[in-house]
């Protein structure tokens, strides 16, 4: 089926079984790759991205469900997101697989709630796994890039 | 990811390499012996930025960055300047014969030749600027990627002076900077591949596209080992976009437009496995098996043997015993395997693959293609996760055979089922561990016998004969530093048809456990503190001794806690560092919650220190993680857990409040740090949980015992 949505701010169309999940859609017809596969079962979190705002496991949307709605990916997420400039200046990623959702999933949590408590932070980031175990920098990255923005908007 | 050969084309032909050997030695692929190849590690392209072939896999560990100081330092180049791949294979970059990562050989392995080759291409450029400015090359000094006169002002940038040096011979014996001019090592400099990392650009294997390229799905068989019976493809067929399905080694792959439909037609695949002699098998066998070799002692394999251990316990005024299990581990990498591949009009078949050991993969590539191994080229993708997993190249025959027969490029790849299903797992193994006392409490014998599957049988090529020993088996416990008078280790071969692999940290995961928790026990019965039961009999090495200090001082030892929460601690010893660490433990909703974790870890000396502390909190979270409540369960003959549903990995929200490190600078030789800082965490958090309870671990995982 013919599916419209906004993805990174751009109107995009696309032929798509509507079954499909999201996640290959993006990835093998749109060539957006920065969401990855991990288990296709919603349990890893690698796929996330956001779906009008909210974070969403791409692997099981089926991409039927996102006509008309607004899709952003680590793509359009613009490089100097104060969760980007966070994970740069706490040096977390190790491998990498993971960390486009840990991103997605951490800029969703900060859209919601500004000044998240390190319980939050570590409530709200629990549904993506890192298997190198970069726990610690995320928590502590989040709770930075809270801090950053909160710069960021008294500037402005 | 840029091909290199694109990358030559890309610069317009100007990129000259410093030495000949190096483009010889990669785009042939042959095994080119020699010292001449020692500076096939270095090209500087005529826009000065430097290109370091890097020996090691990317896969998370930061080697990468640590190359790329050690050459900026030595070379007189900004970090900015230096651009790190990995290098196809060839003898410059083989280790034992062989290319690959693992034994955290990254950092300390190449450290050495890898300054070595800098300092040679500083003094190439150097000799190059004596000639153009007619002066002698010792008035010449590097600076920030030029080579400075200061005496007259004049300056040459590397660009100018590559073509030139680049037809020289390397200096045999250059001259290495002293420290005093390192303005990275030691250091905190930003890793170089984490920018693109949090941007979403990396390209991993999965990430790959070819044109014209195609997506294949796997199906493979549950259980370990088992071949194609028969297949009907023509419920795969009927999905839409579905092309073909192409028997593989162990199942059939079903080619797709897209990666989605290549998954469904998979799952929709109706297939038939051989029968196999393990089809029953599950781990409450395996277990059994295990145990009985402890009372094997005909077959037990000795590795150690100090002083009269039966005349010790003969005499002994008291004696300990206990018997410990540990489970299969999968490595779970986040990225599930994918391969892709192309053969070129040339006839060579490239595959860019995340490989951890480049030679094994060609050579799997060359026999599963019927091509000469010169006519495979390994093009080494950023890994998601590694750990040992793809040091297997157990993945590789089933994409070859799939890009061979469609002539097309293919992106191959496995479902998370896959993955993990397939085995390769960290060995399960179970010890019995017996103490001697004398009448002053004094431990005056140990014996320890393991018994399990083989590592070496399952994961070498060339197996493992009867009657040798696994040194994995008996990892850290052979060549302990503990002494305990007499002192016997021995093994007890349980063959299993479970693969495996080695899994980070290897033998010391399994074997750090087990004496660590042993020890703890010991202390209890001989009513001693476990850190000065450990000082005891560590009381002759200054260095041991030291680090297990560090960390008592460290995370407070004997200071008092909160009620509800009790201490533990650890030293292994691995790869050549010494760690230990000190554990913090409650119990939260009934199960086992770690607040804070110290780690002492003795590495001779640091490249990246931000980098030493990232990868003992990666070493900390992943053995926690294994420790709390990983295990594959077998079942009819095959894993009963293959996805993150049932294969609990560790959770932020689970993982500890707070990892303290104090890196150790004691000037030995330069250790391994991906690995070591992980075997001493199950350990530590099991002797917490024993002391916070009274009750000893004996089984892993943790949560296998039921706490309250």
């Amino acid at each position: 089926m013919k599916i419209e949505c906004q993805i990174n701010g751009e109107a995009r169309s696309f032929e798509a079984d509507p079954e499909m999940p999201l996640l290959w859609a993006l990835r093998d017809l749109l060539g957006l790759p920065g969401a990855k596969y991990g288990c296709g079962i919603s349990a890893c979190g690698t796929c996330t991205v956001h779906l009008d705002g909210a974070p969403v496991r791409s692997c099981v949307v089926p991409v039927a469900t996102v006509a008309g709605k607004r899709i952003t990916t680590i793509e359009g997420l613009g490089g100097e997101h104060p969760v980007q400039q966070a994970w740069i200046e706490l040096q977390v990623p190790q491998c990498g697989y993971c960390q486009c959702g840990q991103v997605m999933q951490a800029a969703a949590l900060l859209a919601r709630n500004p000044s998240p408590s390190r319980e939050q932070v570590r409530e709200g980031m629990t549904g993506v796994l890192c298997r190198c175990g970069t726990y610690p920098r995320i928590e502590a990255a989040v709770l930075r890039a809270a801090e950053l923005s909160r710069a960021k908007e008294s500037q402005s | 990811m840029i091909d290199r050969r694109q990358f030559l084309a890309g610069s317009g032909g100007l990129l000259v390499a410093l030495t000949v050997p190096l483009h010889a030695a990669c785009s042939t692929q042959s095994r080119p012996a020699g010292p001449g190849n020692v500076t096939a590690y270095l090209g500087v392209g005529a826009d000065g930025t430097v290109t370091l072939y890097s020996p090691t896999t990317e896969m998370g560990q930061g080697t990468h960055t640590g190359h790329a100081v050690i050459v900026a330092d030595e070379l007189g180049v900004p970090i900015e300047r230096v651009r790190v791949e990995t290098a196809e294979p060839s003898d410059p970059f083989r280790r034992n014969g062989s290319m690959s990562s693992g034994g955290s050989w990254g950092v300390r392995g190449w450290h050495e030749p890898l300054r070595k080759a800098a300092a040679q291409a500083r003094e190439m450029l150097t000799a190059a600027a004596a000639q153009q400015l007619g002066v002698p090359a010792g008035e010449l000094a590097v600076e920030a990627a030029e080579v400075v006169h200061a005496a007259s002002g004049r300056r040459l940038a590397f660009a100018a002076l590559v073509a030139d040096a680049a037809t020289m011979t390397p200096p045999a014996e250059p001259r290495l900077l002293p420290a005093s001019s390192r303005r990275h090592v030691g250091h905190k400099v930003p890793r170089v591949d984490i920018p693109a990392k949090v941007r979403g650009e990396p390209v991993f294997a999965s990430d790959v596209v070819r044109p014209g390229m195609v997506y294949a799905c796997a199906r493979l068989s549950p259980v370990f080992g088992a071949e194609l019976e028969s297949m009907d493809p023509a419920p795969a067929l009927a999905i839409p976009g579905v092309q073909r399905v192409i028997p593989i080694p162990g199942g059939a792959a079903v080619v797709a437009g897209d990666s989605w439909s290549a998954i469904r037609g998979a799952e929709a695949l109706a297939i038939r496995f051989r029968a196999t002699a393990h089809d029953k098998l599950d781990s409450a066998t395996i277990s059994r098996q295990m145990r009985a070799g402890l009372d094997a002692d005909a077959r037990a394999i000795e590795a150690r043997n100090d002083g009269d251990v039966a005349a010790t316990f003969a005499a002994a005024a008291g004696t300990f015993e206990a018997v410990y299990e540990a489970p299969y581990l999968s490595h779970a990498p986040m990225e599930p395997w994918t391969c892709t591949l192309e053969l070129d009009a040339d006839g060579v078949l490239h595959l860019w693959a995340p490989s951890q050991a480049q030679d094994r993969f060609r050579d799997a590539a060359a026999q599963a293609s019927g091509l000469p191994p010169e006519r495979i080229r390994i093009h080494t993708t950023l890994l998601g996760g590694g750990f040992g997993r793809r040091l297997g190249s157990d993945g590789v025959p089933g994409a070859v055979r799939t890009a061979m027969e469609l002539q097309r490029p293919v992106k191959f790849f496995w479902r998370r089922e896959d993955e993990m299903a397939q085995g390769w797992y960290r060995p399960a193994q179970v010890a019995r561990l017996r103490a001697a006392r004398d009448a002053e409490g004094r431990v005056t014998a140990i014996s320890i016998r393991t018994a399990g599957p083989a590592l070496g049988a399952s994961f070498s090529p060339s197996g493992l004969p009867e009657g040798q020993l696994d040194g994995s088996s008996v990892q850290c416990l052979r060549d302990t530093r503990y002494r305990t008078g007499a002192y016997r280790v021995d093994w007890v071969r349980v063959d299993q048809p479970v693969p495996m692999a080695p899994w980070r940290a290897v033998g010391a995961t399994q074997n750090g456990y087990f004496l660590e928790c042993f020890l703890d026990e010991l202390a209890r019965a001989l009513a001693k503190d476990p850190w000065q039961l450990r000082r005891e009999l560590l009381a002759h090495d200054a260095r041991a001794l030291n680090v297990i200090d560090t960390v008592a001082k460290a995370a407070g030892w004997g200071t008092p806690l909160p009620a509800g929460r009790a201490r533990g601690m650890a030293y292994v010893e691995s790869y050549g560092s010494l760690c230990a660490e000190v554990a913090e433990v409650s119990l939260r909703n009934g199960r086992p919650f770690v607040h804070r974790v110290v780690c002492a870890l003795d590495c001779g000396s640091v490249v990246l220190p931000d980098g030493v502390r990232s990868q003992v909190e990666g070493g900390i979270v992943q053995g926690l993680s294994a420790a709390l409540r990983e295990q594959v369960r077998i079942a009819d003959g095959g894993a009963a857990d293959d996805n993150f549903d049932t294969y609990r990995l560790l959770r932020i929200a689970d993982s500890p409040e707070s990892i303290e490190t104090v890196i150790i600078e004691s000037g030995e030789a330069m250790g391994g740090v991906g690995e070591p800082p992980l075997p001493p965490i199950a350990p530590a958090v099991a002797n917490a949980l024993f002391a916070l309870t009274g009750k000893p671990v004996r089984r892993l995982p943790l949560s296998e015992t039921a706490w309250t």
